[in-house]
């Protein structure tokens, strides 16, 4: 291949001067030293990854392949990689090793993350949990501008965004991280032209289909990494494509290319191997009162909306409320009714809270019994992880196990690190129940526990993925139980049946979520928003079925593209042995 | 030629630092990882004087009070830059005692056993190391450096194999080197480094050629954005041309409608205009006459900036001594015993070509010694 013609190499030979008339008193030993000191000076900084001893095992479990993935990124790719694993592998374990171990060798002064919104609040969490490196968000309130922070988690949208453009781009980031990097292949896009003029020195881009449409959406993301490296992209075409526009052709120098640049881990090539997980979704029918309840609190929660949308995060708190339990929603109630603005609606708020008081026995309670009686005679310890969202709910929970003689440990986001880490000890050790908040769902593991109760339902499938994720991985042994508690006809019952179950979701890893997830965000749609809407503008019942299974064929719809991208990659690199090289 | 860096491991640097201080005459009490070091005011170094406690390898962040050892660290930098300044020149002498005999490829790839070597030194001869880095520079890639060693004879300037690896590896055991002054005038010296650079580039070439490479296929990329954005001005000032001439005709056709006032305005308008119009078709003329000739200056200046700076260095020179003599390499196939005498070198090895006696091919690790029996015959012609 040589379309192209050679730049010109000027030698400069420098004059044997400076060594000839060295002090010629010094002692014989030190002639010794210094060709030993040339040699150190040009010898390659002690390559292994020191930082790792600095983890924590029971944060993070690091594979082998993640490990290498790493080492290659930093020290083989002189810090510019395209990381391009198999969906599941742990791309952002990989880039969690490879920004601590730049802490620790102090080469990150400022590191920006740029992500897919729904994805950056689970970066900074992973981050801090896994690595221990803090993060600040877009989304917190302390963040205050691309100039006042160091370290940088935000929306790409944001960062290319009129009102922060230029700050980001005037700065001289050190690392620059791009998560789902086939979203800028598009040279066209302000995406793109974002990331060609940041200005940075070290860059780790991620995706598992570096290819989505054609295969010059390569060549655009390999060139932003490593301008050049295929030339130009008429010679990209013409040497590495067949004229069909779908094969690799030249394969052997493309693999030679690519594998100054990408990393691709293959998941037959992995010890990843998770065991089977079993999904059982248990409805029970609400009692009159319980339905009552729900009817009521639907129907707020409708008309309140309708008159004022600035309020959809506390009727979209209601609505999840009313179906986990009495408590957890009468505290909100109460807030409500304190709240001067709510006093339009203070007749029925406080028929809600009659209706609250009505209600004698709560159907989950009883149904939970159940299960975690099965589990003290069938599992070791009887260990059970009960997940709820709402504190109040943990409580009754908790109170109401207790009273039946069973070892209960509660857990949520207001204990300190050392409380949690204890809590999850006790559990480990004295079995019985765990009964949690989503405050546990990131970070603190807990494989030695196979079965998990999902009280209540997050409308958010990462959200689910991610206490699911507690128990089932690297280093469960077991086959993993998940229960699902939902009362029927209620909101839980469409999200459970219509949505998460007709795609499989209970069955997908993170990566393939966060896949179908971010092509969802692509045109603008948050999942809750979108359960919320449809729920609340539905006209009739038939309507909301309607609405729901939409919404399930468009997740199928982006489900399917994301598999279809995935085989289509693993197609093109078949063949491709991008792991270490033989050099 | 040999590659002559090498990695730099903690222990490396743990190692090195300890026997160069204690050389310079500091003291250095060791307890586990932590070193308490004192650089006497008597010692000649760029260190600083004084008290150090230095903390080995840590991955952990340390207090004030202790400076960090390990690669990266800068006082383990200011250490090798202090050493590496101080004795660049020196010398060794290689005897047979230090070294074990070096057998040929072609005999170690054979299946001829060796039963004994004898090796039998006749004179003294001397070789210079040179431990030359070369760096190669350009704006697209990384600054790459290499350290490459290469042994040259004093009295032949020959290039000799083996002897400049032989003497690295020396340097980390307890041979003595002496540093200072060498027995060979500086004039000499300038030559035979001078006679020993062209060589050590053609060994490195083919890294360089790669770099080149890369570095051209950089400078193309950038040359074709470049005409693309050219092209685009160009698509612009059409658009733009398009857009003036349009505007000039309803203006002309407004100003043979127009009263007076108007005309004037209509008038003063299609002027600028028109001198809006020249100048954008001057800007297309120049466009299409720099896209004809191909932008030259573009070119150069794309191609100029991509262009690869090699920079080679001696750093260091060692005056080799070694012996040279008669080896003899006692054979045995099993049925029949030879010897085999040979001119070598200490450190150099074999010195002579050996030819198989049938075909007078040449011995290699590639045509191995085959038969022994009356005549040494190679692989090649075994069955003609």
């Amino acid at each position: 291949m040589s379309d192209f013609d050679l730049v010109d190499i000027e030698v400069t030979h420098e004059p044997v001067d400076d060594v000839l008339y060295a002090d010629p008193s010094e002692t014989s030993e030190n002639h010794r030293h210094t060709v030993q000191a040339v040699r150190l000076q040009a010898g390659q900084p002690d390559s292994e990854l020191r930082s790792l001893k600095q983890l924590d095992e029971n944060s993070v479990k690091m594979l082998e392949h993640q490990v290498d993935a790493a080492y290659r990124a930093l020290f083989e790719m002189d810090g510019k990689a395209l990381l391009a694993d198999e969906v599941g592998l742990g791309k952002t374990i990989e880039v969690g090793m490879i920004l601590k171990e730049m802490h620790f060798r102090e080469t990150n002064d400022s590191v920006l993350i740029l992500t897919p919104a729904q994805l950056a609040k689970q970066w900074q969490a992973e981050l801090r949990e896994k690595f221990g490196l803090e993060f600040v968000c877009n989304y917190d309130d302390e963040f205050s501008g691309f100039d006042d922070h160091d370290y940088i988690i935000a929306s790409i949208d944001t960062a290319k965004s009129e009102r922060y453009r230029q700050t980001v781009l005037r700065r001289d980031w050190d690392v620059l991280v791009l998560d789902e990097a086939h979203y800028v292949k598009n040279e066209e896009t302000d995406r793109y032209e974002l990331i060609d003029n940041l200005s940075y020195n070290y860059a780790f881009f991620l995706t598992a289909t570096p290819i989505q449409n054609e295969l010059t959406d390569l060549y655009n993301i390999v060139s932003l990494l490593r301008p050049g490296l295929f030339g130009t992209r008429d010679v990209f075409h013409q040497y590495f494509i067949n004229s069909d526009q779908e094969t690799l052709v030249n394969r052997n120098e493309l693999q030679d290319r690519l594998n100054k640049v990408m990393i691709r881990n293959r998941r037959e090539d992995t010890d990843v191997d998770f065991t089977e997980r079993r999904v059982d979704t248990r409805k029970f029918d609400p009692s009159p009162a319980e339905r009552e309840l729900y009817q009521a609190v639907s129907d707020y929660v409708k008309g309140a909306y309708s008159q004022d949308q600035g309020q959809k995060l506390v009727l979209m708190l209601l609505q999840k409320e009313v179906v986990s339990s009495p408590e957890a929603l009468e505290t909100t109630i109460r807030k409500r009714l304190d709240d001067q603005s709510e006093l339009t609606h203070a007749e029925e708020l406080e028929s809600i809270l009659d209706l609250i008081n009505n209600i004698d026995a709560v159907t989950k309670q009883e149904r939970l019994l159940d299960i975690v009686e099965e589990a003290r005679e069938n599992v070791e310890k009887g260990r059970v992880i009960v997940f709820t969202q709402f504190r109040a709910t943990q409580r009754r929970v908790a109170e109401r196990l207790l009273s039946e003689g069973y070892t209960v440990h509660s857990f949520n986001g207001s204990h300190s690190s050392q409380e949690k880490e204890d809590i999850i000890e006790n559990f480990e050790e004295q079995g019985g129940i765990l009964v949690s908040t989503d405050a546990m769902s990131e970070g603190r593991n807990a494989q030695f526990c196979n079965i998990l109760v999902n009280w209540d339902l997050p409308w958010n499938p990462m959200r689910v993925e991610q206490r699911i994720g507690r128990i089932h991985r690297i280093g469960q042994k077991r086959q993993v139980y998940v229960f699902n508690m939902a009362l029927t006809d209620t909101v839980e019952e469409y999200v459970l049946e219509r949505l998460f179950h007709k795609i499989d979701l209970f069955q997908q890893s993170v990566g393939e979520l966060s896949e179908i997830l971010t092509r969802l965000e692509e045109s603008g749609k948050s999942f809750e928003d979108e359960i919320f809407e449809r729920l609340v503008n539905a006209d009739s019942e038939v309507d909301l079925e309607n609405d729901f299974d939409a919404m399930a064929v468009d997740l199928q719809e982006q489900r399917d593209l994301a598999e279809k991208l995935e085989e289509f990659n693993s197609g093109v690199f078949e063949g491709f042995d991008l792991g270490a090289s033989d050099d | 030629m040999t590659d002559a860096a090498v990695p730099v491991t903690q222990s490396a640097v743990e190692t090195f630092t300890a026997s160069y201080l204690r050389s310079l005459g500091c003291q250095i009490e060791i307890q586990g990882d932590e070193w308490q070091l004192t650089i006497p005011e008597n010692v000649e170094t760029d260190l600083p004087k004084g008290k150090h406690a230095l903390l080995c390898g840590s991955v952990e962040e340390p207090d004030e009070t202790y400076e960090q050892l390990h690669p990266e660290s800068s006082f383990f930098q200011s250490v090798l830059d202090d050493a590496t300044d101080r004795a660049p020149i020196g010398g060794i002498s290689i005897d047979t005692s230090d070294t074990d005999v070096i057998v040929p490829d072609w005999l170690q790839q054979s299946e001829i056993s060796v039963s004994n070597i004898e090796f039998t030194p006749y004179y003294d001869r001397s070789a210079l190391v040179v431990l030359f880095r070369v760096t190669v520079e350009t704006v697209s890639e990384y600054q790459q450096e290499f350290l490459r060693s290469i042994a040259i004879d004093v009295r032949s300037t020959e290039i000799l194999p083996n002897i400049d690896e032989t003497f690295l590896t020396l340097l980390q055991e307890s041979a003595t080197i002496q540093s200072g002054d060498i027995a060979i005038e500086p004039e000499q010296v300038e030559r035979l480094v001078d006679a020993s650079r062209e060589p050590l580039l053609s060994a490195i070439q083919p890294q360089i050629d790669e770099i080149h490479q890369e570095a051209s296929r950089a400078a193309d990329a950038e040359l074709e954005e470049y005409r693309q954005l050219q092209q685009q001005r160009e698509d612009e000032c059409e658009t733009e041309i398009t857009r003036l001439r349009s505007k000039i005709e309803d203006l002309s056709e407004l100003i043979d409608h127009k009263n007076q006032t108007e005309r004037v305005e209509a008038l003063k308008e299609r002027r600028e205009c028109k001198s809006k119009l020249e100048e954008i078709e001057t800007d297309l003329n120049e466009l299409r006459r720099r896209r004809e000739h191909g932008y030259p200056d573009q070119q150069r200046e794309i191609r100029d900036r991509h262009g690869l700076e090699v920079v080679v260095t001696p750093v260091t020179i060692t005056e080799v001594e070694y012996e040279r003599g008669d080896v003899e390499f006692e054979l045995n196939d099993g049925s029949s015993i030879a010897s085999l005498v040979l001119g070598y070198g200490t450190g150099v090895g074999v010195t002579e070509e050996v030819n198989c006696d049938i075909c007078n091919r040449s011995l290699s690790a590639e045509n191995p010694l085959r038969y022994i029996s009356n005549r040494i015959r190679c692989t090649s012609c075994n069955g003609e």
